[in-house]
């Protein structure tokens, strides 16, 4: 039923204009036309200018008032991507024509719209109003012809919903691109286009003619083609694209894609690629011809995600391909676990008979393919894949896989894996432990002697990783439901081997792991170290890093028993500079760690010296180790850490003086001085007097070390077993109570302002904390700024004394229980002369303190204290806690996660 | 031809080098890192970039608008990987020019240059798939942990040298000198903003000659044939040193990813963080890394989750207290590629024109001059930074001369099928 009514040619200049409070509001100045598409026609307005256009002043003579809906919905869409033309007025066959009126010395088209309001079209010139207005005419004319004929159809979305395209034909093909796009404009067209397009199976119609235009040479219909696809697809509708990727539609429809018009010189070539049959590898044939057909379509899909559409993908068709590969994958998957005899088949693959290197190598690939998808898979499902490879024997293809000659096959070996530690590392250790238990040689065992002899350096960096998981001491607490398969409980049985079974394995595990670490005791100079070995050890250093700040005691043993701090020691003294970092940062976490024992493992040793060392070479110049050295320093300052401080300083005061390109040593000198009152031994008798064991015991020991700087293993034996023992078990008591930094356990609470410190971290944590801080330091910037910078004070000395300051009458207000902020500040800038008395005051009240450490005195102390730690060490307040928390939060993702839609959104930057 | 050259013409066409190349650059690029302060001295002239996002063909189109490398120098302050398509090709040939030019380019670490984030937004992905396993992705984490964590430019000229061929040049008054320029990819003139010459410039830096030693340390003695970068003995004292107290006319610029930090309230206190680490979750790092300016007082929640919000008085305040003139940063997208804010104390740069080929933004880079007046140098000792000023010297810190140039998403024609690499053989 093709409409006699020509469309209007030319366009018209018009103003629209909407009635409000009986005044005629200019909605903006555009170009109108008539179009006629299929059985319905619009007059579209081109707007330009004003872009206030909204969307409900846009003149409609549409009969329909749902249909205008859902055009106004679409249309603010079209507007914000630029499409600077969309329909106006719609007239469906089923449509009774408004009534409108031409007015006003014929330029002025009125009418009212569906909801009441009053529009208008002001033609600048009458003849083109005349020539819309017989358009309008004409089209309402025979609407009504229409209605009358047809009264079958009841709902006008109905009728306006079914699009016809003309017969696929190279002629017809910019008619269908126009009525494509225009009814891809609207949700109500996209629906009616949808559902044509499946109904009559157009895609498949279509295909055949990129054959002919591609005969013909015709590009500007293989444009035409490739546009018309473009929109068919982002249609978003799972039919439509489930049908793209049939077998006997997928090469057309990319073939159109290969001719995208906005790169009219270049031509893809995805067909050649899509249709190589040899990328289909077959390791075991899969038999169901259902899931073969998902096989290749989830293929097909991912190959329109990544490569064709991969610059034209909108978000929510980029999701529903997301979402049809994850449900075919799923599919794939549940039926490849369920089939016995094909996993069967697969694993007997690597039967040892078997002489197919090829056959193992792609099966190796197969189930790292497998593994790659189970990642995206749900826990329970993804547990049963994994509990049925495993039961099948994937340990052994892991073992065939690490030990492969191909350094890529490794890394696939590995790969597999690590998939498996990510999904569950208490599984994991409990099949390792289980082989342990049954004298088997367990998988880590293997793992470690490869580490060793490894020189793909790829390979190498994620065997470090596996070793770290498998190894973790600390088996974290994760929620059981995450991995609920049904061998959950049997393996949960498993893991539940003693304790002391654990830590025998880990001890065994550590030695055979460090050996080539301790076995650099023999080695007098590191200038000939190779390169494989410099990665081996920084691998190793880290590693054991890791270790120890993830389980303060377990690492104990082999640290100890190995003696492996004097070997990190030494690499300190290595000419690689990144190995020298690996090895600080190692004894950055000891510091850290804030653990007698660690402690005392720093200070006999000359580890202080070598990091002063650096410090030297490095001095003036700024640069990733020296920085890294400073912040070691001054996290001791900042921290207080008294062990530390006074070794360091009474050891190497001489060399810290001489460091003065940073005010960092001369604090601690400070500190130091400050401590001591006005010399050691008087310090020494006041600790012991009223401090716990730990602080009297470091003087102790420091004089014990002062004479002998390198100990005989004997005497190391003797420290290690004497005295420490029962230290170790205090402070295992306080470690599992406290199971985080261990910084507060009562052993290592030589100051009286650290509890203070360690509940500021602990409320920071919270999200009021975090609150807090951004508030708090404002303050602190203005408190310091008038201190440094217009006084024209040499800036580094009177910070540190003010700094000291504070921290002393810190103490009195913990005396006397003094409120914070105003006096404070004030003191701050006026009690230079009170020092002396201050000092001594804090000296008695910081003993006075502790004495009492009652919880009640400490909870009081810490409701005041945090705000105002915040203020005065503001720029150091906040980092020891990112240090600890960080190895905390490391394992849970959700906090980045939480961040990522912020990221992705408004905020742009990203 | 050097293996390196050869690496960077192959990546200059967008051809990736293979694994065990990469490998070797990382390593090289790592000993180069080891030695860079955690904040960069950078001598003007300086081309300063923001985000590029993987967005190779932008990248190129850059070179094109700001001149090539070695023949500009260059400060990408961030984000090269992740969104776009190329950011293999992007961070490589960057981190080649690195090691290829290592005084002629600056590359700081964005929030993106990170292990957490990149395996969600897209880097490890296309590691996957263009070169099979995570191998190369650990690489570049291991160089991404070594990146400064800013930059500090010294040097700059007050005045920009107006561009030639506008019908403008010919109207700076005598008492009035061009401050900023913006140019769009032809190298026309759009908009130039000109300031009054500071009461006869020359009695100023008479003034602060006699108080205050240096005024231009790039200029050093003993340094001129230094590097740039900070391996020379005293040029990461002098510019933090720089930060003590203001000791040129025009004030030094910092260059951060994203922002400034409730704890760091000097430059100095920059460098005492041990910098190679994943970026953390919270502290100084992080929201060096993560913060945003916002027209807010003080700090604020970031609705980002990380880093913080800062208003312009905190800015004002810093700049002061460091003798800034201006901090300039990316981290965020602006639609006309810049976006000066609290009167011009912070700038955003952003260098990815339709960024995620869609958003319809230009992009921009920013030119800082070179100051080539150059007087009344005094060497500063080494080892002595942070005191060689006891005195301030007045604090009429003028910002330096902005030269930004406007530039679009690379033509279509020259740009290829922007798409992502095929999948490798399939089984499943």
């Amino acid at each position: 039923m093709a409409l006699e009514v020509q469309p209007p040619d030319g366009r018209k200049r018009v103003k629209v204009y909407e009635l409000k409070d009986n005044d005629w509001f200019d909605r903006g100045t555009g170009f109108c036309t008539g179009q006629i598409l299929g059985v319905s026609c619009r007059v579209l307005c081109a707007h330009w200018g004003s872009c206030d256009v909204s969307s409900r002043a846009i003149p409609s003579a549409s009969p329909s008032s749902s249909v205008t809906d859902q055009l106004l919905t679409r249309r603010s869409l079209a507007y914000s991507s630029n499409l600077k033309t969309y329909p106006i007025a719609c007239y469906s066959k089923r449509g009774s024509p408004r009534t409108m009126a031409i007015k006003n010395n014929r330029t002025l088209i009125v009418w009212t719209e569906q909801n009441g309001t009053d529009m208008a079209l002001s033609f600048q010139e009458a003849e083109g109003c005349a020539v819309i207005w017989d358009f309008v005419n004409a089209v309402q004319q025979h609407l009504l012809s229409l209605t009358s004929a047809d009264d079958a159809l009841s709902d006008d979305l109905d009728s306006y919903q079914s699009i016809v395209l003309p017969s696929p034909e190279l002629g017809n093909l910019p008619e269908i691109e126009q009525i494509v796009r225009a009814a891809s404009m609207t949700q109500g067209g996209r629906d009616a286009l949808s559902k044509y397009i499946i109904r009559d199976e157009y895609i498949a119609k279509l295909v055949p003619l990129v054959e002919t235009a591609e005969d013909l040479e015709s590009l500007i219909d293989l444009h035409r083609l490739c546009n018309i696809m473009k929109s068919l697809i982002l249609l978003n509708d799972n039919t439509i694209i489930e049908t793209v990727v049939a077998d006997h539609v997928i090469l057309g429809v990319v073939g159109a894609l290969e001719y995208d018009p906005e790169f009219p010189t270049h031509k893809a070539n995805h067909r050649q690629y899509l249709a190589d049959k040899s990328r289909y590898k077959e390791v075991v044939p899969i038999k169901d011809p259902l899931i073969r057909r998902k096989i290749r379509s989830t293929w097909r899909l991912q190959y329109l995600k990544d490569v064709v559409l991969a610059r034209i993908l909108d978000d929510p068709t980029f999701s529903v391909l997301n979402s049809l590969i994850f449900f075919n994958q799923m599919e794939i998957v549940n039926h490849i676990q369920a089939n016995g005899p094909f996993l069967r088949d697969l694993f007997h693959v690597f039967d040892p008979r078997n002489p197919d290197q090829k056959r193992k190598d792609d099966a190796v690939q197969f189930l790292h393919q497998c593994a790659g998808i189970a990642k995206n898979l749900q826990a329970p499902s993804r547990a049963q894949l994994f509990a049925n490879f495993i039961s099948h024997g994937l340990f052994a293809v892991i073992a065939f896989a690490v030990k492969h000659l191909n350094p890529a096959m490794r890394t696939t070996g590995i790969d597999i894996l690590s998939a498996l530690l990510d999904h569950d590392p208490v599984m994991m250790r409990g099949y390792m432990l289980k082989a342990v238990n049954e004298k088997k040689t367990p998988l880590t065992d293997t793992l470690i002697d490869l580490l060793h002899v490894e020189t793909d350096l790829g390979v190498k960096n994620q065997l470090a990783d596996a070793i770290k998981v498998l190894l973790d001491p600390q088996i974290p607490l994760q929620d059981p439901l995450g991995r609920a398969g049904p061998d959950y409980f049997k393996v949960r049985n498993n893991n539940l081997l003693s304790d002391a079974f654990v830590q025998q394995h880990f001890d065994e595990s550590s030695k055979r792991l460090f050996q080539p670490l301790k076995q650099l005791a023999n080695r007098t100079a590191l200038n000939d170290l190779t390169f494989q070995e410099v990665t081996l050890y920084s691998h190793l250093v880290d590693i054991l890093t890791f270790f120890v700040r993830q389980h303060l005691f377990r690492t104990r043993n082999s640290i100890q028993s190995e003696s492996l701090a004097p070997r990190v020691a030494q690499l300190l003294r290595a000419p690689q500079k990144h190995l020298k970092l690996v090895a600080l940062k190692f004894f950055r976490t000891l510091i850290s760690l804030q653990d007698t024992f660690y402690q005392a493992l720093m200070t006999h040793n000359n580890t202080f010296e070598l990091i002063l060392d650096i410090v030297y070479e490095t001095m003036p110049r700024d640069n990733l180790l020296n920085s890294a050295c400073l912040e070691l320093f001054e996290f001791i300052k900042r921290e207080n850490i008294k062990p530390f401080i006074l070794h360091v300083v009474e050891k190497y005061r001489e060399k810290l003086e001489n460091i003065i390109y940073v005010d960092t040593f001369q604090s601690l000198i400070l500190r130091y001085d400050q401590m001591q009152g006005y010399g050691a031994e008087a310090d020494a008798t006041l600790f012991s007097q009223d401090e716990s064991n730990a602080p009297r015991r470091i003087p102790l020991n420091g004089q014990r070390w002062q004479g002998a700087r390198e100990m005989d293993p004997a005497e190391e034996d003797y420290f290690n077993t004497s005295d420490d023992e029962d230290e170790w078990t205090q402070d295992r008591v306080a470690t599992a109570d406290e199971h985080s930094s261990g910084s507060t356990s009562a052993v290592v609470k030589p100051l009286v302002d650290y509890p203070d410190d360690d509940d500021e971290d602990i409320m920071d944590t919270k999200p009021e904390g975090a609150e807090q801080q951004p508030v708090a330091s404002p303050t602190e910037a203005s408190t310091e700024a008038p201190a440094s910078s217009p006084t024209q004070n040499p800036p580094a000395p009177p910070e540190r004394l003010a700094e000291k300051r504070r921290r002393e009458e810190e103490d009195d207000d913990e005396l006397s229980k003094l409120t914070a902020g105003p006096k404070r500040r004030s003191s701050t800038s006026s009690n230079s002369g009170a020092f002396n008395m201050n000092r001594k005051s804090n000296l008695s009240a910081g003993s006075l303190a502790d004495k009492n450490a009652s919880p009640g005195v400490l909870n009081k102390v810490t409701s005041a204290a945090p705000k105002r730690i915040a203020i005065n060490i503001g720029s150091t307040a906040k980092s020891p806690l990112s240090e600890t928390d960080t190895s905390r939060t490391e394992v849970t993702s959700e906090s980045y996660e939480k961040e990522n839609p912020n990221d992705s959104q408004g905020n742009e930057g990203g | 031809m050097s293996d390196l050259d050869r690496a960077i013409e192959q990546l200059r066409a967008c051809r990736l080098i293979p694994e065990s190349q990469v490998r070797e650059l990382c390593y090289k690029a790592r000993e180069l890192l080891i030695e860079e302060g955690n904040v960069v001295s950078v001598d003007a002239p300086v081309t300063i970039c923001g985000d590029i996002h993987g967005q190779f063909h932008d990248l190129m189109e850059l070179f094109r608008v700001g001149g090539d490398v070695p023949d500009t120098n260059y400060l990408f302050m961030g984000d090269f990987v992740d969104r776009g398509f190329y950011s293999l090709e992007s961070f490589l040939l960057l981190l080649c020019l690195k090691v290829r030019y290592p005084d002629r380019i600056t590359l700081i670490r964005g929030n993106h240059e990170s292990r957490q984030i990149t395996t969600v937004y897209g880097f490890y992905d296309e590691c996957i798939r263009k070169y099979g396993s995570a191998n190369v992705w650990r690489y570049c984490c291991e160089v991404f942990d070594y990146l400064a964590l800013g930059a500090i430019v010294l040097g700059a000229s007050s005045e920009l040298e107006p561009t030639s061929n506008t019908a403008l040049s010919s109207m700076p008054i005598d008492d009035s000198e061009l401050e900023t320029e913006v140019l769009n990819s032809r190298g026309e003139v759009t908009m130039s903003t000109y300031r009054a010459r500071q009461r006869s410039s020359s009695d100023a830096s008479t003034d602060s000659r006699n108080i205050s030693p240096p005024r231009d340390i790039s200029a050093a003695p003993g340094q001129a044939a230094a590097p740039s970068r900070s391996g020379a003995p005293g040029t990461g004292a002098s510019g933090d040193g720089n930060g003590s107290a203001a000791t040129s006319r025009t004030g030094a610029v910092l260059c951060v990813h994203g922002g400034l930090s409730p704890l760091i309230d000097s430059v100095d206190k920059i460098r005492l963080i041990d910098r190679k680490q994943e970026v953390p979750h919270e502290g100084a790092m992080c929201d060096l890394l993560w913060s945003d300016p916002d027209e807010i007082e003080g700090w604020g929640l970031s609705p980002r989750g990380a880093g913080f919000l800062f208003g312009g008085d905190i800015v004002k305040q810093f700049n002061h207290l460091n003798g800034l003139s201006l901090v300039a940063r990316a981290h965020q997208l602006v639609m006309e590629g810049y976006k000066e804010m609290f009167d011009g104390g912070i700038v955003t740069v952003w260098s990815a024109p339709n960024y995620c080929y869609r958003c319809g933004n230009v992009a921009a880079i920013l030119e800082l001059g070179e100051d080539a007046s150059g007087g009344g140098t005094v060497a500063r000792s080494n080892g002595e930074y942070g005191r060689s000023n006891g005195i301030v010297a007045d604090n009429r810190v003028v910002s330096p001369g902005r030269r930004y140039r406007v530039f679009e998403a690379a033509a279509q024609d020259t740009r290829g099928m922007p798409a992502k690499k095929p999948v490798a053989d399939y089984f499943l």
